[in-house]
């Protein structure tokens, strides 16, 4: 029982580790909270849905969802943040701005959908269930686990191993210092919001696959579990947020599994008020929060 | 008299050595110099004798007062003012208003007559206001009370610091660079404040980069580089001291 | 005539409610803690004014006493783990605390009515005990701005390494400002639930705290006309024209993205600016910029 329940702990973990990713990259590199990246996400789950309604491949759907959400995510860069950073006043601004879009985003999602709350026509993935050491998984669960692995590998790729890797790397640790090394920040800054954008729109498809419940206000209580995850991994730790997202998944069905209903919430976000307080940069984190407040 | 005394004062970041076996004394009624090329650590010195920035080693006292691992806010409490090298206002604010928030120390209204703004608390504020006004005039501004500070030149806006820091009355006062971007006659103007203010009994730390300034102005002058003091002693010996001027090599020395 | 007015009593009547909440916000924010608990003070003040009303049978001014004096509470207590926070920090922390109240007013059922709500609350406070409260809270804030208080919190928010250079504890008047937002935010939530009947528990979560994030960043978050203007304009704004009602989420997102990228501090902040300088340039002096104040 608590095996099985550790496993479909895991497997939502891994579609928490897609939005989480995101959202923590933007903050790595701008120390800014896209606060709209959970109307990003509802995006990605609501164009899928469409282009397979259509009656063409959810993979087609999945494509578009990338593709649309990267550039979506790009435009909030633009409109939201662009301006601000040349301000100086991103932190309490970036906040603000993001929530300001995503409101924008989700009532026009309101509207295109009618406020309805749709799901994926059961066609659209096979229901097939395997038995596996007497652990039960389902081909779709099979399914979104592949496609967390394959989209956390490659971001690992590209951050690690490429010379665009090494850019995002290099403007996260210093604007200034990757500008002297002919590096154009701007540049850089656009490509992460595509990934960033990107990866919420799979996770978008993807709890819409597997919750079969899509609606305009599906991302906020995504945005709210990644701030959970994010801290807990260190803000803007890649790392970090991939194991944070997987053992928060774990935790969150086991509360849901062996706890009353109602208390799921209050012991996810009295954990993350916890850890802010003990280890405010993060379970894997070095350094202090913030800056100096007195001797430091 | 009351004096500073920085006792063999080291920091490491990490590995790096930014300040080792510093020895400086800044006493009363005198100006004191602090001079070295970029990155010789002036800065870190600063932060330290300031609170921002805890010792690796040494200690630092004041008087009779140990300043080594106070909080900054009771280091300033201690009697010590500052100025910033890059100037650090309230830019929105009036000049007036910028000066009145130095008082804060002086101030002692109690919570509940703030918050209701009882007679005691609003006569607090005129009084304030009028030290301030005193302070403006002392520095030849009362004409600029109401420009917002962002709006000054960078002189005036020097002025504007210095005067929010004599506001609390200190013993010693710590200046980053106070004239950098003054012309002339205005640096002029100030050395006559300074000597002012040390004839009070007053200790001033002059952080600088104007030789000439420090020439003409210090009894004292320590010289850094590399975290460590080179030299000190008189201005015109220090100057002609050949470790000062290999240490200045590759940058001008006369900055003015 | 009279019609006219009565027809107009329930939106003056939220607008008094929504700017008590709004002060607590801007309090806050004008200490410099990055805060957004207002929703959780709120919660808790309405709750506590609802439940010793409902279950207890005791009269309302003892209920509306005890919110504002446990809204103080849940604030110093809070201050002490956030004053080791900063920033977007405090943010996260504090959104999680709101959330840890709205899921525990769901989850304590028997006291709270749970998903339900709380409801047959008396219905005891009206326009005039709502204008006293706002009017006291307003004069509250204006006494603050005029005296050291103003100064202190002023500096404090600006730049925390001057602040320290002054001897300003910066700690303390953090603590301070927070705690103030707490009682008023207690106060306004007892207020809110005698003037309502009923308590809902999603009434204090993520959506109200954006309503009064809006009102502030709108107004502006320095002069106390700040949140008054804001306020106003964003609770009048529906009611002058029936589609804005219809689109009030889409009206509020638009206007918080131009309002932090076109006029960041708001519109009362950047009024009485305007109202100084041209004052001072009235006045002869011209500032003495000689092309010099050049920042490095």
């Amino acid at each position: 029982m608590i095996a099985q329940q550790l496993l479909n702990g895991l497997i939502v973990g891994g579609v928490y580790a897609l939005f989480a990713l995101g959202f923590t990259l933007v903050f790595g590199i701008q120390k800014i909270l896209n606060l709209a990246h959970g109307a990003i996400f509802t995006v990605g789950a609501f164009v899928s849905w469409y282009v397979v309604s259509l009656g063409l491949p959810l993979l087609l759907g999945i494509l578009a969802s990338i593709v649309v959400c990267g550039l979506l995510s790009m435009l909030v860069e633009f409109v939201c943040f662009s301006r601000l950073r040349k301000t100086g006043d991103e932190e309490f601004g970036a906040i603000i701005s993001s929530i300001g879009a995503g409101l924008v985003i989700m009532t026009v999602v309101q509207r295109l959908s009618n406020t309805r709350v749709l799901r994926f026509p059961f066609e659209t993935f096979p229901v097939r269930i395997y038995e596996f050491a007497g652990l039960r998984i389902t081909l779709l669960q099979l399914f979104m686990v592949g496609c967390a692995a394959l989209l956390v590998l490659a971001l690992y790729i590209l951050i690690y191993r490429t010379s665009f890797g090494r850019r995002i790397r290099a403007v996260t640790d210093n604007e200034r210092a990757s500008t002297l090394v002919a590096i154009n920040p701007n540049a850089t800054y656009r490509q992460v919001y595509f990934i960033s954008g990107a990866l919420a729109g799979v996770a978008g498809v993807l709890v819409g696959l597997a919750f079969s419940s899509i609606h305009f206000a599906m991302g906020e209580p995504y945005l709210l579990f990644a701030f959970v995850i994010v801290i807990l991994g260190g803000l803007g730790s890649i790392l970090g947020a991939t194991i944070a997202a997987l053992l928060f998944g774990m935790m969150q069905t086991l509360t849901i599994a062996f706890l009353p209903s109602g208390l799921t919430n209050t012991i996810i976000f009295l954990a993350l008020f916890l850890i802010l307080m003990v280890r405010p940069n993060g379970l894997f984190g070095k350094e202090a929060a913030g800056a100096l407040r007195g001797r430091r | 008299m009351t004096e500073l005394v920085l006792e063999n004062v080291g920091k490491t970041f990490g590995g790096v050595v930014a300040s080792e076996n510093v020895n400086i004394r800044v006493p009363a009624g005198r100006i004191t110099g602090l001079i070295g090329p970029n990155g010789a650590g002036k800065t870190t010195i600063v932060n330290m004798i300031t609170g921002m920035l805890a010792l690796s080693s040494g200690r630092i006292t004041f008087g009779d007062t140990d300043l080594t691992t106070m909080m900054p806010h009771r280091i300033a409490e201690a009697g010590l003012a500052r100025t910033f090298q890059n100037i650090r206002l309230l830019k929105d604010a009036s000049i007036l208003e910028n000066v009145m928030i130095g008082f804060h120390m002086a101030e002692r209204s109690t919570l509940l007559s703030a918050l209701f703004r009882l007679p005691g608390a609003a006569k607090e504020t005129r009084d304030t206001r009028a030290a301030a006004m005193a302070l403006l005039d002392r520095f030849g501004m009362t004409h600029l009370r109401d420009h917002p500070a962002g709006s000054l030149s960078y002189g005036h806006q020097r002025r504007v610091e210095m005067m929010r820091a004599l506001a609390a009355d200190p013993q010693l006062l710590l200046l980053d660079e106070p004239v950098a971007g003054m012309n002339e006659a205005e640096s002029a103007e100030l050395a006559r404040i300074f000597r002012e203010l040390t004839d009070e009994g007053r200790a001033i730390l002059l952080i600088e980069h104007d030789m000439r300034f420090v020439t003409d102005l210090c009894h004292h002058v320590y010289v850094l580089d590399g975290g460590k003091v080179i030299s000190e002693g008189r201005p015109a010996d220090v100057l002609a001291d050949p470790v000062v001027v290999t240490a200045y090599l590759g940058e001008s020395i006369d900055a003015a | 005539m009279s019609d006219f007015i009565f027809n107009y009593i329930p939106v003056f009547d939220l607008f008094l409610l929504h700017l008590g909440f709004a002060f607590s916000q801007y309090i806050a924010l004008r200490s410099g803690v990055f805060s957004l608990a207002t929703a959780a003070f709120a919660g808790i003040g309405a709750y506590t004014a609802g439940i010793l009303s409902v279950k207890l049978g005791l009269p309302s001014p003892v209920g509306i006493a005890a919110g504002v004096v446990l809204g103080t509470a849940a604030a110093l207590f809070l201050s002490l783990p956030l004053s080791k926070l900063r920033g977007v920090y405090q943010a996260i922390a504090t959104v999680a605390f709101v959330q840890i109240v709205v899921s525990l007013n769901i989850y304590l059922e028997g006291l709270t009515g749970g998903a339900m709500g709380l409801n047959g609350i008396p219905h005891t406070v009206g326009t005039p005990v709502l204008f006293v409260a706002a009017a006291g809270v307003a004069y509250m804030m204006w006494a603050i701005n005029r005296t050291r208080l103003g100064r202190t919190f002023d500096v404090i928010r600006e730049d925390e390494a001057v602040a320290v250079s002054l001897g300003v504890p910066m700690a303390r008047y953090q603590t301070l400002g927070f705690a103030l937002s707490g009682g008023i935010a207690g106060l306004f939530g007892g207020l809110e639930a005698h003037h309502t009947y009923a308590l809902e528990p999603n009434q204090f979560g993520f959506t109200f705290l954006i309503a009064i994030l809006s009102y502030v960043v709108l107004g502006g978050r320095s002069s106390v006309l700040g949140p008054i203007v804001g306020t106003a304009v964003l609770i009048a704004l529906p009611e002058i024209a029936r589609p804005l009602d219809e689109n009030r989420v889409l009206v509020y997102g638009l206007l918080l993205i131009l309002v932090i990228n076109f006029l960041p501090r708001g519109i009362a902040d950047t009024a009485i600016d305007r109202l100084r300088l041209r004052r001072v340039a009235r006045s002869g002096s011209a500032p003495a910029k000689a092309g010099k104040a050049v920042e490095t």
